[in-house]
């Protein structure tokens, strides 16, 4: 059977999801806003997905789908954590601006 | 495996505490239940056997740390309980998310497949992200728990990319497989950037400079209780799975390695120490200090030869004693006076001495005088790459101790020859006890330390 | 090794051809559409026209509230079970080859599940007054 993900060369998925990964990593490191941080390493993983997708499509090794599987619900974990963390905050200060969180400096 | 299923079973329970009125019953459960999945361990010593489709294995490695762990846990929890207050509405909820770390924490360093690696860091960093966060008033706590979340969200990233990538090189996630590939094939560029970005993501949870920057904030805003539980059990599980996993993966390539990873824990430990050095509170100096023990261990993970895993072992037991216990200390000065400077522990030597002589034995194991816990646990971890020939990280380690005598004998000098017209401190009946047994630990283990180091 | 498997199969810039025509009517049937409508429309600017369009009921307040606390709660739980329900594809995918011992697993699976739903319940968490 031919395999679809194939008529792509591989290096091009690698390209991408770097690329992809490494917005999200800029996107960490510059916005202020939690939630779009949070967003951010939400793509970062993301990208993985597709990276360990396309390497499995290409072995024909379903371990790496079973692994992004793993990540998504272990994403989907993380979110709630998160957005409840995020809530627990706006609910005493009102913001999700994380510069208005600088109470704890040396 | 049965450790493992008893712990999640145990957080379970623990979980309803709180909900379903059994409240006063969660500790002593809680208690029973950690020496019995220690006992399961034991029990399972010398097995070495494989579970689940060979994605993890109970070697004696794997129990040694589990136990670790689970000690350390036992003691949070009863430091937990006798801290608590009454009107502390999710103590039940707050052992449950202890205990399934500690369940992160034994799937973390018996893990055979990087899997599993995933999922016990995951497991261990979700319930820390939430105790951080345990005090829901409190700012300061608040904003820990955020901080703690993105950046140990944001190192899990790099740590999957890294998986990715040599799952990409290798075509498979155990670490046979992978071991086997590489020493067929080498290590070609997209595996050396795989173990790179794996080991930026375990450098960030180990709080390793230059990704040690959260540790202080995190450290300090959290409640003491936790960032005792953080710094050492947190810690040593973390510490275990990165050995492991060099232990297990890459070995034989070490040499292209070695260096990067001694650069970055002489690094550590000056920048640890140095800082250390600055920091007027004391929760916030043992927090510099624990990234300055990272720096020790690091050296351990660099050596990678037969002696790590027992050298590591000894250093994390050393450690979390030590640890714990100044923690703990911190934490009665705090609610005592209010504060935790140097000049909060004056006069302790007069009013509270048992108190004081916990502090001084804690306090000199983490600098590692002799005839302590920390001083073989240095001594070990040096002497191995000492052999391997890294003399100059092991200058740079004992250059980095001298300077850290000065900022941990500060609360020592100050509770012996300063005078204090504060009342005696009082604390919560078993906290003295318990703290004098985890000085006599100390002190034993610092006199017979064959006990621990030989034994895996 | 990996790498050089499909390099066989690298395509030419030329082959990308009928996507970038394709974008270019996309791009402009929309812009065409959208600047026709705004020219040959009558323009009656009155308060009831420029008012949001809700099916015929009338619009109340501003849209731009900040939800209450509890959307965000069920929202939450809602995507944490959600999201497991990944695991049952492969094991519907092999439900045959695994047998007994698959069903046992996932029913073991589903009892975790259950649990922490229930705990949800008894928390008080679904509440909604």
């Amino acid at each position: 059977m031919p395999n679809i993900f194939q008529t792509v060369p591989l290096i091009h998925f690698v390209y991408l999801s770097a690329l992809l990964f490494c917005i999200g990593v800029v996107g960490v490191l510059i916005r202020r806003n939690a939630i779009i941080i949070f967003m951010s390493i939400e793509l970062m993983l993301n990208s993985v997905n597709l990276l360990l997708v396309a390497f499995s499509a290409y072995r024909q090794d379903p371990p790496g789908q079973i692994f992004v599987f793993f990540i998504m619900a272990v994403a989907a974990a993380e979110v709630a954590v998160g957005l409840a963390i995020i809530i627990m905050i706006y609910r005493n200060i009102r913001t999700v601006d994380i510069n208005e969180l600088s109470r704890l400096k040396g | 495996m049965n450790l493992l299923i008893s712990l999640t079973a145990l957080g379970v329970v623990a979980m309803f505490g709180g909900i379903l009125k059994f409240r006063s019953m969660v500790m002593p459960l809680s208690v029973l239940g950690l020496i019995g999945a220690s006992l399961l361990g034991v029990y399972a010593w010398n097995t070495n056997q494989s579970f689940l489709n060979d994605m993890m294995r109970m070697d004696n490695y794997a129990i040694a740390f589990s136990i670790v762990c689970m000690a350390g846990t036992l003691l949070t929890i009863l430091f937990f309980h006798f801290f608590h207050s009454e009107n502390e509405i999710h103590y039940a909820e707050a052992v449950a998310l202890m205990l399934f770390a500690v369940a992160g924490c034994a799937v973390m360093v018996s893990f055979t497949n990087l899997l599993m690696l995933f999922l016990g860091i995951e497991i261990l960093s979700l319930s820390l992200y939430v105790l951080a966060g345990l005090r829901k008033k409190d700012l300061l706590s608040n904003e820990s728990s955020l901080k703690y979340f993105l950046m140990g969200a944001f190192s899990t990233g790099f740590l999957l990319f890294g998986i990715a990538l040599l799952y990409g090189a290798t075509g498979s996630f155990a670490t046979t497989q992978i071991a086997y590939q590489l020493g067929i094939a080498g290590m070609n560029g997209m595996a050396a950037m795989g173990l790179l970005l794996l080991m930026i993501g375990l450098l960030f949870k180990v709080a390793a400079v230059p990704f040690q920057f959260w540790t202080p904030d995190v450290y300090q805003g959290a409640p003491t209780i936790v960032t005792a539980f953080m710094a050492t059990v947190g810690k040593v599980a973390a510490f275990a799975a990165f050995l492991r996993l060099f232990q297990l993966c890459f070995a034989p390539s070490k040499e292209g390695y070695q260096l990067v990873i001694g650069t970055v824990a002489a690094i550590t430990m000056l920048a640890g120490n140095i800082m250390a050095i600055y920091q007027s509170s004391t929760k916030r100096m043992l927090a510099y200090s624990s990234i300055a023990h990272a720096g020790y261990m690091l050296i351990a993970v660099m050596t990678l030869n037969a002696s790590s895993n027992g050298s590591i072992l000894f250093y994390s037991v050393a450690y979390t004693l030590a640890s714990i216990s100044s923690f703990l200390i911190v934490m009665v000065v705090q609610q005592n006076r209010n504060n935790d400077t140097a000049d909060d522990f004056n006069g302790l030597g007069k009013t509270n001495p048992w108190i004081a002589f916990a502090l001084a034995v804690s306090m000199l194991s983490l600098s590692g005088i002799p005839a302590t816990a920390g001083f073989f646990g240095k001594f070990y971890v040096f002497s191995s790459a000492v052999s391997d020939g890294f003399i100059w990280v092991v200058a740079v380690a004992v250059i980095s101790s001298f300077i850290s005598i000065y900022y941990y004998f500060r609360p020592v000098i100050a509770a012996y020859s300063k005078q204090t017209h504060d009342p005696v401190m009082t604390m919560p009946a078993g906290t003295q006890a318990l703290l004098i047994l985890l000085s006599l630990l100390t002190i034993l283990l610092g006199i017979l330390p064959g006990f621990i180091a030989g034994i895996i | 090794m990996l790498l050089e498997i499909k390099t066989s199969a690298t395509s030419t810039a030329v082959d990308y051809f009928p996507i970038v025509i394709q974008f270019v009517f996309a791009a402009g049937f929309v812009a065409t559409t959208m600047f026709v409508t705004h020219i040959l429309g009558p323009h009656l600017k009155t308060k009831k026209k420029l008012k949001a369009f809700e099916s015929g009921i009338k619009s109340v307040g501003n849209a731009r509230q900040p939800f209450a606390i509890k959307y965000f709660l069920t929202a939450i739980l809602f995507v944490l079970f959600d999201v497991e329900v990944i695991f049952l594809y492969p094991w519907a995918v092999n439900f045959l080859d695994l047998g007994m011992g698959g069903i046992i697993t996932m029913g073991l699976f589903m009892v975790l599940l259950l649990i922490g739903f229930f705990y949800i319940i008894k928390s008080g968490a679904l509440d909604w007054e």
